[in-house]
């Protein structure tokens, strides 16, 4: 499931709402609607993921892109305060220049 | 997500270069999930070895279970995931709690073992290694908080703190845990050690508690060598490109010894 069968390149918006629809899915849709989520959303501030939900993330985005997108790689390249003010924009734009 | 079914319960897996020759099998910390590799250790064994990650019973994404938390039948537990995933013969890697599976199952399976590597397994009738395992909760906040969070400016969330409550609730009042832990307290006196003939790696803190455990450990294992990291006994969390390197490297050095 969530494969992409097109080789159409998302914009930012499509993106984020797919990236929504997959953090909605890991932290549960009743937190979800109380989080507000938006492209400023820090995942562990705002979004309060911690690392095995994380996991569940990055799988679903290696699930949907497949091997264009070395998402893991680029998250383990990253120091500890990089991860502390990892927001949603950031990842929409690394998704949106790899595509 | 990779969601297996063992003995009619579901373990989370996650594999990685699965085309590879050779596999190593992680095991996780009490109180802790696959993440711990997942990001930064995982992905340099990957680049040599066939990777499997797994959540402990009860443990991140795994199923929960009211009992079978002894050494015994949690190194069953890998053995039939091992079984499941058709794979004969691994190299094994432990940390912490994990390092005593992985001791255990080297203890009892010898032969689906090819190499050993122990990272930080406590000895559970030292006093102060009780005292890490009595705190292993800690050792998971510990984690959540040094990787995911501000500890300066954020507390851990309403949200998070629910679910980790709820899983020491859970683990606590309502499974076998504690008394299975209490009833390993002599497990590294009970056993015959020396009848490890496995290549074997001790990886420990230089600042750890552990660390005689490990000094201990590389006396009564035939085929090991101890190395320290820089670190306590978080060390895969404070070194994990040294560790994962240094895990890769005895491998890799002694296979080729086995091979020549």
């Amino acid at each position: 499931m969530d494969t992409l069968n097109t080789t159409e390149k998302l914009n930012h918006e499509e993106l984020f709402t797919l990236l929504k629809g997959f953090i909605t899915e890991v932290i549960g849709e009743e937190f979800a609607e109380e989080m507000d989520i938006s492209p400023e959303s820090s995942f562990t501030k705002d979004l309060e993921m911690d690392s095995i939900e994380i996991v569940s993330f990055s799988e679903k985005i290696k699930a949907h892109f497949g091997d264009q997108i070395d998402f893991t790689g680029w998250l383990s390249s990253m120091d500890l305060d990089e991860l502390i003010n990892l927001d949603l924009r950031m990842i929409i734009n690394y998704i949106y220049e790899c595509q | 997500m990779p969601i297996i079914e063992i003995n009619h319960k579901k373990v989370h897996i996650q594999e990685l270069n699965k085309g590879a020759e050779q596999t190593v099998v992680l095991i996780h910390g009490m109180f802790s999930n696959l993440s711990i590799y997942y990001f930064n250790i995982a992905p340099v064994l990957a680049k040599k070895f066939h990777v499997v990650m797994y959540d402990l019973k009860s443990h991140g994404m795994s199923e929960r279970f009211e009992d079978g938390y002894d050494l015994g039948n949690m190194s069953s537990d890998l053995i039939a995931l091992m079984d499941k995933l058709q794979l004969e013969k691994v190299h094994l890697v432990g940390y912490s709690f994990g390092g005593l599976i992985a001791l255990k199952t080297a203890l009892d399976y010898q032969n689906r073992i090819s190499q050993l590597v122990v990272m930080e397994a406590p000895d559970p009738q030292d006093e102060k290694a009780r005292g890490i395992i009595e705190q292993y909760s800690k050792e998971f906040l510990e984690h959540y908080v040094a990787n995911f969070t501000d500890t300066t400016k954020v507390q851990m969330g309403k949200r998070q703190m629910e679910k980790n409550h709820r899983m020491y609730e859970f683990l606590f009042n309502k499974t076998s845990i504690k008394a299975d832990m209490i009833r390993e307290k002599y497990f590294l006196s009970e056993v015959n050690l020396s009848e490890i003939h496995i290549p074997t790696l001790l990886l420990y803190g230089s600042d750890s508690n552990c660390t005689p455990t490990g000094e201990w450990l590389n006396d009564q294992i035939p085929d090991s060598q101890l190395e320290l990291i820089s670190g306590d006994h978080n060390i895969p969390i404070q070194e994990p490109a040294l560790i994962a390197e240094t895990i890769v490297d005895f491998l890799s050095k002694t296979l080729t010894k086995t091979l020549t």
